[in-house]
């Protein structure tokens, strides 16, 4: 009765995914409340089409346009059809920020996930008294608003009196760092937004990752360990391997959260040193509201949309995929 | 965790050995202990510094050689965040724009996700997925084209236009978590309440909706937690001071007429932190399910 195709909306576009497994519908409709879902999505209906939909629509109209700061004033714009795109894709600064944010949403995703695995794994080594310690430093970490950490960052590494200048110093590796100036050259600044992000993510991948890892059948651990299997063998073969799916969800909703990374490097460079750590989303909104060149910077945005749109549509289907009940 | 595997099961290893074989959980190791050790220290370090710099005198604040306690420890820091600045004027703000929007967006999303998930019909499976493909727009791309707009209709500058920014970033994630607390109500429950004779909406009145109340709870923490740190639609919306939220504050926090004032920043940054962090520890627990389930929002 479950896969009887008449509990099955047919014709979504969905179709791949699988339909076995799909439960009775929760209820015979009544006459009565045949329009019940209707009455009920409609208010989040309208203001998804008015306040998300219909905004993104005309982002797209108005990448077409020469919409600039005249017309914020005036109200006056021209069609220009694909000139703003055919400059975008004609500006070094483009392909330097396309490079930029996927190299740096790599860097971010992969140091996260490495250390934040680690810790994962660390902490099943733990006593309890040790292991609520480093969850409470995680929940730190985590908890701090992004805002105020850039603060801190600040003034971490400020040249001059930055505690991180000063720790450098000591290690009497480099000489006195004691004024340098981490936002003036584009690989330091890259590095200390790298650490910035990183600390923030790294508790999220570890919590997710270690309440999987309590998890992992103990018998096939056992079992590998009486086949003779050393403690890395374990881990890599037995422990990481059922972890796949959490690490692969970590993993995709990482890429999003770091491709979309903005008020950490909009805090501490505003994409500075001359353009150097301005990733599409910085770039995009320099040029729509510093320069208010908006066509162009609507531009931007869209093709940062499609870009991680194709990204994040992976996550989708493998959401479908994966059987979820939508 | 199978509890009953093997606690202190006897194995005889190949070499003939008889050895305790134990969870690894339970063996300690000396040497992950220290790492663990040096690896809380590495990451708290920004937040005790921010912490213990915001207890410091101005004189102490600049020296060569940092303090790593505070050896005269004063609250004059954040008496003068409090006092000398838009403080308490842009946490009315915060206040208004975060708390409203958040009722909104709960209700509207209270009753979307009750017919995305009690109810069966055409169309529902592209409803969830394109809820969530919304949720991964990135953001300049709402925050361009929403300026553009709210700036013909003269709401810059206003709670409302924060508000609807604010409305439709924390939407869809509470459809989606909404959402999962409905599924996991059993559809006996429902069954039960026909069966005394409940139409559809006393079902959803008196027996759904109180049932996801803890849902609602975690989800407007969530939300809240959203809504309270955002920053770059309040800094592009806002243009008065006196409008400001506390994001935009703290970011370009400066005490009139004064030299840039670390104490002062890192008194600010623990004023706005505290309600967040306090939350974070307070639903911990729900924290990781509550992230990955169906939330994009970072």
């Amino acid at each position: 009765m479950s896969t009887s195709p008449a509990t099955i909306v047919a014709g979504e576009g969905v179709a791949a995914a699988p339909r076995g497994r799909r439960p009775r519908p929760p209820r015979h409709f009544s006459k009565q409340s045949r329009f019940a879902p209707l009455w009920l999505l409609s208010p989040a209906g309208i203001v998804i089409l008015a306040l998300i939909v219909a905004p993104i629509v005309f982002l797209v109209y108005t990448s077409f346009t020469d919409y600039d700061r005249r017309t914020l004033f005036t109200g006056e714009y021209n069609g220009v059809g694909l000139q703003q795109y055919i400059d975008i894709f004609t500006d070094s600064q483009f392909w330097h920020s396309t490079i930029l944010t996927l190299l740096f949403t790599a860097a971010m995703v992969g140091g996260s996930l490495v250390i934040g695995i680690g810790v994962s794994h660390l902490m099943t080594k733990l006593g309890t008294a040790m292991r609520y310690v480093v969850t409470i430093v995680l929940i730190f970490a985590w908890g701090m608003p992004n805002v105020a950490s850039a603060q801190v960052w600040g003034w971490l590494f400020q040249p001059g009196y930055g505690v991180i200048n000063w720790m450098i110093t000591q290690l009497r590796v480099f000489g006195d760092q004691t004024d340098l100036s981490w936002w003036n050259s584009t690989p330091l600044a890259l590095i200390n937004i790298w650490m910035l992000v990183v600390w923030q993510a790294v508790p999220f991948i570890a919590l997710t990752t270690y309440a999987a890892q309590t998890q992992v059948d103990g018998s096939l651990i056992e079992a590998a360990r009486i086949d003779g299997a050393g403690e890395w063998r374990i881990y890599f073969s037995v422990i990481l391997n059922s972890l796949k799916p959490t690490i692969l969800l970590i993993t995709v909703l990482s890429i999003i959260w770091d491709f979309n990374v903005f008020n950490q490097i909009w805090l501490t460079t505003q994409g500075g040193p001359d353009n150097g750590t301005a990733t599409l989303g910085i770039w995009s909104y320099l040029v729509a509201f510093n320069q208010f060149k908006v066509g162009s910077g609507a531009a931007i945005a869209v093709v940062t949309t499609v870009m991680l749109m194709i990204i994040s549509g992976f996550y989708i289907r493998s959401l479908l995929r994966s059987g979820e009940d939508l | 965790m199978s509890a009953t595997v093997s606690e202190t099961q006897a194995v005889i290893t190949p070499s003939g050995k008889v050895r305790v074989a134990r969870r690894p959980r339970r063996r300690r190791h000396i040497g992950a202990t220290i790492t663990a050790l040096v690896f809380s220290v590495i990451w708290i370090f920004p937040v005790y510094w921010m912490v213990i710099t915001s207890f410091k005198p101005r004189s102490d604040v600049m020296t060569p050689d940092p303090q790593f306690v505070p050896i005269h420890p004063t609250i004059e820091n954040f008496v003068n965040a409090v006092s000398k600045t838009n403080f308490l004027l842009n946490l009315r703000n915060s206040v208004v724009v975060v708390f409203t929007a958040i009722l909104f967006a709960l209700l509207i999303a209270l009753f979307a996700s009750a017919a995305l998930s009690r109810f069966r019909f055409r169309g529902r499976r592209t409803i969830m997925v394109m809820i969530l493909a919304v949720q991964m727009l990135p953001g300049a791309a709402l925050l361009i084209p929403q300026f553009l707009i709210f700036n013909d209709l003269g709401l810059l500058n206003k709670y409302i236009g924060l508000i609807l920014a604010y409305v439709a970033a924390v939407l869809p994630f509470s459809i989606w978590s909404l959402r999962g607390f409905f599924v996991s109500i059993p559809i006996e429950v429902e069954e039960a309440a026909m069966m005394d004779g409940a139409g559809t909406w006393t079902i959803l009145w008196r027996v759904l909706f109180p049932l996801v109340v803890p849902g609602l709870i975690s989800t407007s923490i969530f939300g809240f937690i959203t809504a309270w740190n955002e920053y770059i639609l309040a800094f592009t919306f806002m243009k008065d001071t006196t409008m400001y939220t506390l994001p935009v504050w703290l970011a370009g926090f400066a005490i009139p007429n004064q030299p840039v004032d670390y104490g002062g920043q890192m008194a600010a940054s623990v004023l706005f932190s505290l309600p967040v962090v306090v939350l974070f520890l307070i639903i911990q627990r729900h924290l990781v399910t509550g992230m990955s389930a169906g939330a994009v929002k970072g």
